[in-house]
């Protein structure tokens, strides 16, 4: 568990309109990691560095022990990859697709990949062109799966899904996860997915992280404080608080750093504290983006 | 390098071309069997339609193998697997010439053993070797710029550049004094002059096919 499945270290990849910046990344062996940004913010730049299939203009990359790009032949043996703007061929059938990739991958499990096959209700036999969009993204991922990868890099791998198909790809992650030696790193603008897989979580804003930490801490020092002021007495300054919102007399705090003896320093200093409210990964998400925006353009 | 990985990609843009590689044959026998036996206008027809059938194959794989992967997004799954860019590229570039040459090959030496056979048209055979492989170029000088440019725009336009040089080629080729003077005879020939045109041509499908591995194992950003 203490070795590190990826390791970024100084990161960063310029483009005209767009750059990655110094990113810093550990993924610790045995860990899934949600990788949470909005469009456009740099998930997928940072896949394709760890995939090896864009080069960092700066900075160091360690895959499974692989230095990337130039060993990236043999980290992909290990490695498997899903991503939303992944095709596999229309003409050929999910057996075929299973035939062709069976010699690649010395670890390919058959019965494995059948049993998938039955689960997530694909016929083998049918076209990739005939599936609807829910059914592709399993065949996909049953391709990934069967590889029996160390690494699995699941690029959005929901988006688009109706829910059915979301939970039943989103249980079949759940089960790989009971092989404590594999490594995921899902990335996701949907908060709710990544919630229910992922024991760490990092933010990425505009090329940059902004925030990385494993789950339960997240939310631990995430809170709202909901204060109600008297006439005189100003809001108190407290730390960690990254957003004032609420209006003048009730203002509402939000804080990463959250302490229970908070509550009674409110009190103190005359605030009295009407509720202290947990965040779901959504809101921690939001508040944190909106904060460091907020900070950039001060 | 991974030759398994290689021969396997390879593999792969054969079993996805290969109703275009049966058509191919077909229409190139039928083709053959007009020139043979079809008189004066079957000669032209005939003619027409093997070039025809061999720029169409040519088009259709390159641009199947390089540009669709990319159009249709399955670059992504392809670049997945356990492969580098010189690996990919190696299995483009041998995928190609290895779906294509076997068709050219059997159509030239078709048209060459027509040639052969056939008094009046002996002094053909030059003149048909040189453009043949004139052919050849433009069809890795279409692969070049697909891979290269990865865009189909380019790949579209290298084609009609191809084409066009093909033309121009032919047309200059049968005025240069060396090939013109024998060409309407009945005499089989060759001399220095067509092994100087034919050596220059494969001295340039040298140059884009090294010149292609050169800028691809240079690329930083590959999907």
């Amino acid at each position: 568990m203490n070795e590190l499945a990826v390791q970024f270290d100084g990161v960063s990849k310029g483009y005209t309109h767009f750059s990655l910046e110094n990113i810093h990344l550990e993924l610790p062996t045995g860990s899934i990691m949600g990788f949470i940004g909005a469009n456009g913010a740099g998930k997928s730049t940072t896949i394709r560095i760890l995939m090896g299939l864009v080069h960092q203009d700066e900075g160091s990359v360690r895959v499974l022990g692989h230095t990337m790009p130039a060993e990236q032949a043999q980290a992909k043996l290990e490695i498997g990859f899903v991503s939303e703007d992944m095709r596999l061929y229309g003409p050929a059938t999910l057996k075929w697709h299973m035939e062709f990739m069976r010699p690649i991958y010395p670890r390919w499990d058959q019965k494995y990949a059948e049993e998938l096959a039955r689960r997530f209700d694909l016929k083998p036999e049918q076209k990739i062109k005939g599936l609807s969009h829910g059914q592709r993204v399993k065949a996909a991922l049953l391709l990934a799966l069967a590889r029996r990868p160390r690494l699995l890099v699941l690029d959005e791998p929901t988006t688009g899904l109706d829910p059915v198909a979301r939970v039943e790809v989103l249980g079949e992650l759940m089960a790989a996860l009971a092989d404590e030696e594999r490594t995921i790193l899902f990335s996701s603008h949907n908060t709710l997915d990544v919630e229910q897989i992922s024991d760490q979580i990092t933010f990425i804003d505009r090329g940059r992280i902004i925030d990385s930490d494993n789950k339960e801490a997240f939310l631990d020092r995430w809170r709202r404080l909901r204060l109600v002021l008297p006439p005189d007495v100003q809001v108190p300054r407290l730390p960690g608080v990254v957003e004032v919102g609420g209006s003048g007399r009730l203002p509402v705090l939000t804080t990463d750093r959250f302490e229970p003896a908070m509550v009674s320093v409110c009190n103190e200093l005359g605030a009295a504290v009407q509720a202290v409210d947990t965040m779901t990964l959504e809101e921690i998400f939001v508040a944190n983006v909106h904060s460091r925006r907020e900070r950039l353009t001060a | 390098m991974n030759y398994a990985m290689v021969r396997r990609l390879i593999w792969k843009d054969w079993y996805f071309q290969r109703t275009a590689i049966l058509l191919a044959f077909l229409g190139g026998a039928v083709s053959l069997g007009v020139i043979a036996f079809g008189g004066r206008a079957g000669f032209t027809l005939g003619v027409i339609l093997v070039v025809t059938i061999v720029v169409m194959l040519s088009a259709m794989t390159v641009m199947g193998n390089t540009i669709e992967e990319r159009e249709k997004q399955t670059l992504a799954f392809v670049m997945s697997l356990p492969i580098s860019y010189v690996e990919y590229t190696t299995s483009k570039i041998l995928g190609n010439l290895l779906i294509f040459v076997p068709f050219w090959v059997a159509v030239v030496g078709g048209s060459l053993a027509l040639i052969v056979v056939a008094p009046p048209i002996h002094g053909f055979l030059a003149f048909t070797v040189i453009m043949a492989v004139e052919i050849l170029v433009s069809t890795c000088l279409m692969l070049a710029v697909a891979l290269v440019s990865e865009s189909k725009s380019w790949a579209i336009a290298a084609m009609v550049t191809g084409n066009v040089a093909l033309n121009l080629v032919g047309y200059l080729v049968a005025h240069i004094p060396g090939i013109r003077r024998q060409m309407w005879g009945t005499a089989i020939y060759w001399n220095a002059t067509a092994t100087t045109l034919v050596a220059s041509e494969i001295a340039l499908i040298a140059l884009l096919l090294g010149g292609t591995f050169f800028i691809q194992s240079r690329k930083k950003d590959f999907i």
